[in-house]
């Protein structure tokens, strides 16, 4: 039970940052599968606040669509352009803690996004190479 | 050839050494230090409280990066209005590894300043630094960034300089074989950057030194007023890893304690050991910085180049700004950017043609570093080091100045719009709005700043009422110990620090090993 919540709050963070940093034309979005495989990546080296940070930024993305003037329903319920409302309403909020809550989703969302092959070959960059997570043992 | 020892995270028998000297910090000032007593003959053993990652070993994405290299996660931030990130390093070589490797000498006047205002009768005259930092520049591979160097962003704003008529001038690296990956934040991945796990460990290993990596030292022991070692356990590099606890370590010191754990670190391991005195802690001061993201017609490729290969002093003296071109990882990119969703998404799409110059204040305000006592959040997280730190409404007004000359000089140099990145401001402006910049609110919250470079809360001077290290980098009314890194400058330099650090340990060191040959 416990495995299958976290599971779906997983896919719940995976919608939110593909809706902060969604495809153009051009250039892909975020791509869900890489999203899960950061999350948990995120979830194993990266210490409680920073964790906690990104939950709770999902957390009140998905509550604050009244605070945007987008509606008054859970972010990933809205139509897709209340949805884009609510996102640009929150990245400019008069509120510095709700702007705050844009960036921490913004950096998320952009390191599954920077790192992604397919997104750096649309922008004529080599891909990544696998970071190694290796250190001098001796 | 490798001879000393290095040990690395180990949970067995704790470790003990004997040595003359034990350094506590292995960046800039630290590895520095290291390797003119080991030349010396001294036998040193360096703690570090991170990994050691050779050039093989870096990361290449962000998230590895902050993983793998950076302190706590690249999520420390200043406390106060506004929440500043503060970029520093927790590996083998220190901020050394990430920064861009700028080398720029100590200007003299601040030394006449130091020397004025703060007592430091004959140890760092102009000619004892210059010629410290001459031996450096020749040992680091030290060269101004040539064209086939530069990348395309940084010329754009050594053109755009001159044709406004403004000094301008490549940056000096100490990366001299730089072959522009535009990687620097992720260590660099040719080596090129010569970084003190590079050059200045190694060369501490060769003599016969000892290194002690993924080994956070907790406290400095004392006997009576003398200082005679540190102590700590060491930590693993994976926050995954779920094994036995680290062994303990202790590291006896017959000789001297050299401190060099960053200006945010040095003074809460002081304080934690029992030293009380009324300056620890406090004239935490730094250069916070922002920057304008120009957006042009043909391709910039910005991530192609030095990462930060332009550089102007044209406006230090009348506004105390440093202008300067800056890479961002493409990963990086949209925490920088205005917006979010199909905004963000599209501005990010012209990432190619983007150009980012950024301003860094010589900043007048200055704030405290305190070590938490409770793992709390009141204290801070996991008892984690607290920097209380704002810019002042006066940096605030220059810093303002210095990004609109830099809207200005990116349409100079032919940008079709800019990408202000200023709360209150739209998210593009045209050459005719650049005002607005200079209409912006007052209000730290509504800019995005960054620390990078960082001075005292240890700092030096002759007045231990106004000061923690004496003239000599000796702690007040302690013996055999001694603070070799940013914490110990008493002021901002308004220029890139490593170099002084550098030199500043340097010299240290090598009065310690002369008064013991006397």
């Amino acid at each position: 039970m416990r495995r299958l919540a976290r599971r779906r709050w997983r896919r719940t963070k995976v919608r939110v940052l593909s809706a902060v940093l969604p495809a153009t034309e051009s250039v892909p979005g975020i791509d869900p599968e890489r999203c899960v495989e950061f999350l948990a990546r995120y979830r194993r080296e990266a210490p409680f606040l920073p964790r906690l940070a990104l939950n709770l930024s999902a957390l009140v993305f998905l509550l604050t669509p009244p605070l945007t003037g987008a509606g008054m329903r859970s972010a990933l319920a809205l139509s897709p352009s209340r949805l884009e409302r609510h996102c640009e309403g929150l990245s400019r909020h008069r509120s510095y803690h709700l702007r705050q809550v844009t960036l921490m989703l913004k950096t998320a969302a952009g390191m599954v996004w920077g790192a992604d092959p397919l997104v750096r070959e649309a922008l004529g960059l080599a891909p990544y190479a696998e970071d190694p997570s290796d250190w001098r043992e001796a | 050839m490798i001879s000393g020892e290095h040990t690395a995270f180990t949970s067995g028998a704790s470790v003990e050494l004997d040595v003359d000297y034990v350094v506590v910090g292995s960046g800039p000032g630290g590895s520095a230090a290291a390797a003119i007593l080991a030349r010396a003959g001294r036998s040193v053993c360096l703690c570090e409280a991170g990994a050691w990652r050779d050039t093989q070993q870096m990361p290449a994405s962000l998230f590895g990066a902050m993983s793998n290299l950076f302190s706590d996660f690249g999520q420390m931030m200043t406390r106060g209005r506004s929440m500043i990130p503060i970029v520093q390093a927790s590996c083998v070589g220190g901020t050394g590894v990430i920064n861009s490797a700028i080398v720029v000498r100590t200007p003299d006047a601040i030394l006449e300043t130091w020397s004025r205002e703060h007592g430091l009768g004959d140890f760092l005259t102009p000619e004892a630094v210059g010629r410290a930092q001459t031996e450096i520049e020749s040992e680091l591979d030290v060269a101004a960034m040539g064209e086939g160097q530069l990348g395309r962003h940084d010329r754009l704003l050594l053109d755009s300089l001159e044709r406004t008529e403004r000094e301008a001038h490549p940056t000096s690296r100490n990366a001299g074989a730089c072959q522009g990956s535009g990687a620097c934040l992720q260590g660099c991945p040719t080596g090129a950057k010569r970084s003190g796990n590079l050059t200045w460990v190694p060369e501490l290993m060769s003599a016969g030194g000892s290194v002690l990596s993924c080994a956070p030292v907790s406290r400095i022991e004392f006997e009576g007023a003398r200082a005679v070692g540190v102590t700590g356990r060491f930590r693993h590099p994976l926050r995954s890893y779920r094994g036995p606890s680290g062994a303990r370590f202790r590291v006896r010191a017959r000789r001297g304690v050299l401190i060099a754990a960053s200006a945010t670190g040095s003074a809460p391991l002081l304080e934690r050991s029992g030293v009380r005195l009324p300056a620890l802690g406090t004239g935490f001061r730094a250069h916070p910085g922002s920057g304008i993201i120009g957006v042009y017609p043909e391709r910039v490729d910005p991530l192609i180049g030095t990462t930060q290969g332009a550089s102007s002093i044209h406006h230090s003296d009348d506004l105390g700004l440093k202008l300067e071109s800056l890479t961002l990882p493409l990963d990086l990119l949209p925490s920088r950017l205005s917006g979010a969703g199909g905004a963000l998404a599209s501005a990010l799409a012209e990432s190619s043609h983007m150009a980012m110059w950024v301003a860094a204040v010589n900043a007048e305000a200055s704030g405290t570093v305190k070590s938490a006592r409770l793992p709390t959040l009141r204290g801070g997280p996991y008892g984690k080091n607290i920097v209380s730190y704002q810019p002042t409404r006066g940096d605030l007004v220059r810093l303002r100045q210095g990004c609109a000359t830099l809207a200005r000089l990116h349409f100079e140099a032919g940008a079709t719009k800019i990408l202000p990145g200023i709360h209150g401001v739209p998210v593009e402006l045209g050459p005719d709005e650049v005002h607005l910049i200079e209409e912006a609110p007052l209000d730290n919250r509504a800019w995005t700043w960054i620390l990078s470079h960082l001075f005292g809360t240890c700092a030096l001077g002759a007045d231990p009422t106004r000061s923690v290290v004496g003239p000599d980098l000796h702690v007040h009314g302690r013996r055999a110990l001694h603070v070799v890194d940013a914490s110990c400058l008493p002021t901002t330099l308004g220029v890139n620090p490593q170099h002084t650090i550098q030199a500043v340990a340097r010299l240290t060191a090598e009065r310690l090993a002369n008064e013991e040959a006397a």
